[in-house]
């Protein structure tokens, strides 16, 4: 018995320390059955975040192209950078979410029932119905576009699908993959992310618009094909989103209160408040709400699509932490602060 | 007919019969050897490849042995004022508790599961068809009660199936078969819970009136999930054996976030068309 050993068993009352549980052996730290985390981490590796980053850019630019096309403003080249965008990121999605499937030859048993309960499943039909519209639609942008030829029978047949109805159709289920990720994360057992049920969706949709609306005042820039109306409005609409954007996620962390800690940790804090907060928010803001010019557009979108990537990468990890500390758990699941049954909107 | 399991941890000598007779019935694979330095605990938590796990806490004594003790008193159920001022737990006392999915009436991991492979079967037990299940992950983190995990290299599902295989030939499962001081056990979910009451009872008279029935709507405060078909008798907290308090059902809030994403999708789209005006 070393000498620091038996000063504790004296100052003790003579009771020898034989065991390890931790209410009872200083020398452990952890709490409750040895800090074993009650609940499982999910497992989802980088796949997730970036197609949550991809599906809200989707989501975003289909929402602001349709828009466009209803009020009537017609920019030839913001239509089919949107179209192209689009389906760009509704062939990336699956192929992001079929890879991190444990099974990825199943892919398809998604498609076997539908679920309302649960979000997974939306999802699922979501991507599936919106990236199939989106091909249909920006098939016929080809058609046009003359990539698929001049007069043959499959242009012909191509130009008879109806892209302007197919794109208000496609407006709904576009929203849906671009908020629904946040209803997704949030029906679960994790605190971090069950607490905020209320400003996940709303946070990711307009977190997916502003990060669509510097994808498509980006590509305009740089491609010199924008009009001066377009990049104005998307200028205007940039500024609007990233304020209300900005709002959600205060929203979110006075919601998440003390669950939202692990945003702050040392692992997470350099891309929740760094990455996000100040590369994603405040610098963009800054720059958004000063003279109107391209090269801040540019650098504005650049730093507004890498601070959508950074947030859903600082959530998802967040999450993580969030799931594996038996504290933030218990506390959660121990009365008022989670979420009850009778719990309204 | 819904069938369950009752675990009642005061008769539970940490024997780890039941882990070892799911591991062989079921053809579990090992989880390693590592030794954790959590009392006897080398098996730390439920998994996709450990359905029954056996916690070992240690409660240490609280109070200083003195005095002229009755050891045989001790041992027995005595829990009158003992000579010295040493009560009956100034030993220590060592309780374990073999854990298992709690195979919930309200299931959050079937609610969760987008493919529906996660199912009721006819006993009323929650199921994961292995051959339906693609491995999205979706279960794990919706359960409240950590059981489920991804096995590695297979990339699906898997929990306590309540050895669906043994009750459709009539036999009860391998852990309650294999548990020697019938800790753990089998049967129907409604005499399982008047057995559950009648020894919770029985505790209560004999002074321990800490002792209730984990698993209920009423105790144990299950009742976002409606109750669960696995009960355990606990004689401590719940988080003390690593169980939520007030599990709830994930799932009734998915509902609200969608008519409050769908405000937000309407305000962003305002917002858009308000953008467009000059």
């Amino acid at each position: 018995m070393s000498e620091t050993t038996r000063d504790q068993v004296q100052q003790s009352n003579g009771k020898i320390e034989t065991s390890h549980h931790p209410e009872a052996d200083s020398r452990r730290s952890d709490k409750n059955y040895y800090g074993i985390p009650p609940i499982k981490h999910a497992h989802w590796t980088w796949q997730i975040p970036v197609y949550f980053w991809i599906g809200g850019i989707g989501a975003g630019v289909h929402l602001f192209s349709t828009i466009a096309q209803i009020l009537g403003h017609k920019d030839e080249a913001l239509i089919r950078t949107s179209r192209y965008t689009v389906l760009g990121t509704m062939i990336l999605s699956p192929v992001l979410l079929i890879w991190d499937l444990g099974r990825p030859e199943r892919f398809y048993n998604m498609l076997r029932v539908l679920k309302l309960r649960s979000p997974m499943s939306t999802q699922s039909w979501s991507v599936f119905a919106f990236g199939n519209l989106s091909g249909l639609i920006t098939a016929r942008q080809a058609a046009d576009d003359g990539l698929l030829g001049d007069d043959n029978p499959l242009v012909r047949l191509v130009k008879l699908i109806p892209a302007r109805f197919l794109t208000i159709l496609a407006m709904p289920v576009g929203l849906n993959v671009g908020s629904n990720t946040g209803n997704l994360i949030s029906a679960t057992s994790v605190p971090l992310w069950a607490r905020n049920w209320l400003f996940m969706g709303p946070t990711f949709l307009a977190s997916g618009l502003s990060t669509a609306l510097s994808w498509l005042s980006l590509v305009l820039h740089l491609t010199r094909s924008g009009e001066e109306k377009t990049l104005h409005t998307l200028h205007r609409a940039e500024k609007a989103t990233i304020v209300i954007e900005a709002g959600l996620i205060a929203a979110s962390l006075i919601r998440m209160s003390k669950w939202s800690k692990p945003l702050f940790s040392r692992e997470v804090a350099p891309l929740f408040v760094g990455g996000t907060l100040i590369g994603g928010i405040l610098a963009p803001m800054a720059l958004l709400f000063g003279k109107e010019s391209r090269p801040k557009s540019i650098l504005a979108s650049v730093l507004a699509l890498a601070g959508g990537l950074a947030f859903r990468f600082a959530i998802i990890k967040g999450g993580r932490i969030s799931a594996d500390d038996p504290e933030a758990y218990f506390t959660f699941a121990s009365g008022e602060s989670a979420p009850q049954p009778e719990d309204k909107v | 007919m819904a069938t369950g399991f009752l675990t009642d941890t005061t008769v539970c000598i940490g024997c780890k019969a039941c882990e070892v007779a799911c591991k062989q019935w079921n053809q579990l694979p090992a989880d390693g050897y590592e030794l954790t330095g959590d009392s006897y605990d080398n098996t730390r938590q439920l998994s996709g490849s450990t359905w029954r796990h056996v916690a070992f806490i240690e409660n240490p004594k609280k109070r200083r042995l003195t005095g002229d003790v009755d050891l045989v008193a001790l041992a027995e159920d005595v829990t009158e004022p003992l000579p010295g001022g040493a009560e009956l737990d100034a030993l220590g006392r060592w309780a374990f508790m073999s854990d298992v999915c709690k195979h919930c009436v309200e299931a959050p991991c079937q609610q969760a599961c987008p493919t529906g492979a996660i199912i009721r079967n006819e006993f009323d037990n929650v199921y994961i068809q292995p051959d339906v299940c693609n491995g999205c992950g979706y279960c794990v983190p919706a359960c409240p009660y950590g059981v489920i995990t991804q096995v590695p290299h297979d990339g699906r599902a898997f929990k306590c199936t309540l050895c669906y295989d043994r009750q459709r030939d009539g036999l009860e499962p391998a852990c309650a078969k294999a548990c020697p001081t019938n800790s753990i056990m089998f049967g129907e979910v409604e005499e399982l819970k008047t057995i559950a009451e009648e020894r919770v009872q029985e505790l209560h008279d004999k002074g321990y009136s800490q002792a209730y029935v984990y698993g209920t709507p009423e105790v144990g405060g299950t009742g976002g999930i409606g109750g669960n078909h696995s009960k355990f008798i606990l004689m401590d907290e719940p988080e003390t054996y690593n169980l939520p308090r007030h599990p709830y059902l994930p799932q009734e809030k998915v509902k609200g976030g969608t008519i409050a994403s769908m405000v937000a999708g309407a305000v962003l789209g305002a917002v858009v068309a308000l953008a467009f005006r000059d």
